[in-house]
């Protein structure tokens, strides 16, 4: 299990990068508006009603940046923890650890595939 | 096509004579504001990763159809969920910071022929593209644009 983590870490890497980049320069637009200003009623009721929302998201651009707001931070976000568990907990059931966390990464980046091309 | 390298391809075969010391968590880490900074940046990877799946929450409902789309905003109008969003906000904001404060300095000193540019250039682009995203998406998602 270690070796194949040791070995998948280019790709790893580059998915947590990613994450930790376009994941944080995309989620503080996502947030104030999906998730805080249209729950509070502080957007004009048309903008996220769900014929807007869907054609926003089936937009090719817009089917991109709904996969990275699924994907990456869930990428990011394993593999931070792994390096929590590392820091908090030690070496030793990292790679255990690790697997699980990449495996709920790789679900969820699966399904969100399967989320964007169901739209 | 080359196949990857073995991961312990370069390793020895016997342990060297003298080893560095297994990194440990000093007992009193809780004290030290770098490593709490540190660990806090790490420990948003929880956040991050509720999020994400939070998310795909979300693209699940508006493939579902109307109603599902419907109860998903307002399922997000309860507190804990808008208390989870806040707490997600503040989290992209501290990562953001340190990332792009980070950023500029891992840059290697030359790409082929071309140099990084100077650290407050590339830091200023960071923040650029941060608020030009971010009003975009607001723009847009806010239902102010197009």
């Amino acid at each position: 299990m270690r070796h194949a983590l040791l070995r998948l870490e280019p790709v790893i890497w580059l998915l947590f990068g990613a994450g930790i980049m376009l994941g944080t320069l995309l989620l503080p637009g996502y947030l104030l508006t999906v998730t805080l200003a249209a729950p509070l009623g502080l957007l004009p009721e048309a903008a996220l009603d769900y014929d807007r929302a869907r054609q926003l998201a089936t937009n090719p651009l817009g089917s991109l940046v709904l996969l990275a707001l699924i994907a990456l931070p869930l990428w990011k976000g394993a593999h931070h923890l792994r390096s929590l568990w590392i820091d908090l907990v030690g070496a030793s059931s990292e790679a255990a650890v690790a697997t699980l966390l990449y495996l709920v990464a790789l679900v969820g980046s699966l399904l969100g595939i399967l989320a964007v091309v169901r739209l | 096509m080359a196949s990857f390298a073995h991961p312990d391809a370069m390793r020895p075969s016997r342990p060297a004579p003298t080893r560095a010391a297994p990194p440990q968590l000093p007992e009193d880490f809780w004290t030290r504001p770098r490593m709490r900074r540190y660990l806090l940046f790490d420990a948003t990877g929880l956040v991050y990763l509720l999020v994400g799946l939070v998310t795909l929450r979300v693209a699940w409902a508006l493939a579902d159809g109307p109603e599902a789309w419907q109860a998903l905003l307002t399922s997000f109008a309860h507190p804990l969920y808008l208390a989870f969003h806040a707490l997600v906000l503040l989290s992209a904001i501290f990562v953001g910071v340190r990332f792009f404060a980070l950023f500029p300095k891992a840059q290697p000193a030359r790409i082929g022929p071309l140099k990084p540019p100077p650290r407050p250039v590339i830091q200023a682009m960071l923040y650029g593209a941060w608020i030009a995203l971010s009003v975009a998406l607001l723009a847009i998602l806010g239902g102010l644009w197009p």
